[in-house]
């Protein structure tokens, strides 16, 4: 399973939003995360990819910004 | 000059259920909602939960930072609001609520998990806030008047509807919602308070008849859960638009002992006691029921009914008491609202909810108890609930029937 396909599962397991309606480029404000909600699944998103999300997340507010943020940290980094 | 209030909604979800009808029936035919409780590796204990169903009243997508506490609350003051036949409040409404604890299971996970992990989840704060109820409710009803949180302990509800009746008594607010809500059947705050050493013990052989205040065996008190609102308006208001007047909310008394945190006081409740006739200027042969705080611990059931006997004299005698804790348990920050409650509705329907569970009463508590289930009492004019918290402070509201 695709990084957004993943993502999309988790979201609607979190909050119960179909995930067939969930488009990569639509900002999540047009499914109704507000600032807490977001939040939210963030905390999810780290809990489900082991990931640790930096605090400036500038820009991503998209499926298909988190899900290259979520791929980009999960790549090995060359030491 | 100050108007006279009433009573016109009432809203519960409740260990009976969210039917005030349906609860007060359950009430009177004796009937107890406390049970066995586990949870994990918890030691066992009794409590008396209140089933709701949360998708009736949310998405999932708003349940996000909503805690239970805050979920029950909304469902009751929406319930109270329709009850009373309103369809929306407004600028000149408030909301006022008493919680004890406020988000439990919020503080539980995050407690459990930053033991297990370290990671906490991030709406922690706003689930847990205790004035997150509130602010829930004024969110769904769209009021922007006053929205306040009152935390005293077990008079929490008690006193916000007191404060509540003011402010509506007073002109500073039109409409209130006002009331309690408490959800703490979790596992870390259960076992806080078998820590405390006050819950009845759970070796019971029947756990329904656990909670038996009054009774020489009393153990200690039963955990429950639930919200419970009032919508309280002016009378002349009521009137006018023809809305149903369960009873009139009659005067409060509020005090503090001032003497110990957790042990109550005789002359701490006899101060309440004594404000609240004198508000509602009823005097003790008026009111012919009261609905004790009776928790059926060792110390507390003794105190309340020596308080009682020093305020009624001789009349004491004349006075029907009963702790509906008996069936419903321990609501904590909501029982006052939730008592409250069940005293208008018995003062509406002129009955008398039984003290369930106690056998021989014990000598130190004399007061006339509602032995059995399904007394009616067609003289009843006037009602009083008591409400007296950890912390000291103690709380009596009176109501009176309309008529």
């Amino acid at each position: 399973m695709s990084t957004l396909e993943e993502l999309k599962q988790l979201i609607h397991k979190t909050f119960d939003i179909d995930a067939a309606t969930l488009k990569a480029d639509a900002p999540l404000e047009e499914y109704g995360l507000d600032s807490l909600s977001l939040a939210e699944l963030l905390f999810a998103i780290e809990e489900h990819f082991n990931v640790d999300l930096p605090d400036s997340r500038s820009g991503v507010n998209t499926l298909a910004g988190l899900a290259a943020l979520i791929d980009d940290l999960r790549t090995p980094k060359a030491a | 000059m100050r108007r006279r209030v009433v009573v016109t909604g009432i809203g519960l979800i409740s260990p009976h259920g969210d039917s005030p009808g349906a609860v007060f029936d359950a009430l009177m035919a004796g009937r107890s909602a406390v049970a066995r409780w586990s949870s994990g590796g918890a030691p066992p204990a009794l409590a008396a939960r209140a089933a709701f169903d949360s998708t009736h009243w949310f998405t999932r997508l708003q349940l996000a930072g909503v805690d239970r506490v805050s979920q029950i609350a909304v469902a009751a003051a929406e319930l109270a609001r329709a009850d009373a036949g309103l369809d929306a409040l407004d600028e000149r409404s408030g909301i006022y609520v008493g919680t004890g604890m406020g988000g439990a299971a919020a503080i539980d996970e995050a407690f459990a998990r930053y033991a297990e992990s370290g990671r906490v989840p991030p709406l922690t704060v706003p689930a847990f806030m205790p004035n997150a109820p509130a602010a829930h409710i004024a969110m769904r009803a769209k009021v922007h008047g006053p929205v306040l949180t009152y935390s005293i302990a077990c008079a929490s509800s008690a006193v916000a509807i007191a404060e509540a009746a003011k402010a509506v008594a007073l002109g500073e607010v039109e409409r209130v919602l006002a009331g309690g809500s408490e959800a703490l059947l979790v596992p870390g705050a259960i076992r806080a308070w078998q820590a405390l050493q006050t819950l009845a013990s759970p070796e019971s052989e029947d756990p329904s008849r656990a909670c038996r205040p009054f009774a020489a065996d009393r153990t200690g008190l039963v955990l429950g859960e639930g919200a419970a609102f009032l919508l309280l308006e002016p009378f002349e208001a009521a009137k006018a638009r023809g809305a149903r007047v369960y009873a009139e909310f009659a005067g409060s008394g509020v005090s503090c002992d001032a003497t110990h945190l957790t042990k109550p006081d005789v002359a701490g409740q006899v101060r309440a006691l004594v404000a609240a006739l004198r508000a509602s200027g009823l005097s003790p042969a008026d009111i012919g029921y009261c609905n004790a705080h009776g928790t059926a611990t060792r110390a507390g059931d003794v105190v309340e009914c020596e308080a009682l006997a020093q305020v009624w004299g001789d009349a004491i005698g004349a006075l029907a008491v009963s702790s509906t804790k008996s069936m419903h348990g321990h609501l904590l920050g909501a029982a006052g609202a939730l008592e409250a409650a069940i005293t208008v509705l018995a003062l509406e329907r002129r009955s008398l909810p039984p003290n369930m569970h106690c056998g021989p009463q014990d000598p130190a508590c004399r007061v006339a108890l509602v032995q059995e289930p399904h007394a009616e009492a067609p003289q009843l004019r006037a009602a009083i609930s008591n409400s007296f918290a950890f912390g000291g402070t103690n709380a009596v509201l009176a109501f009176r029937r309309c008529d």
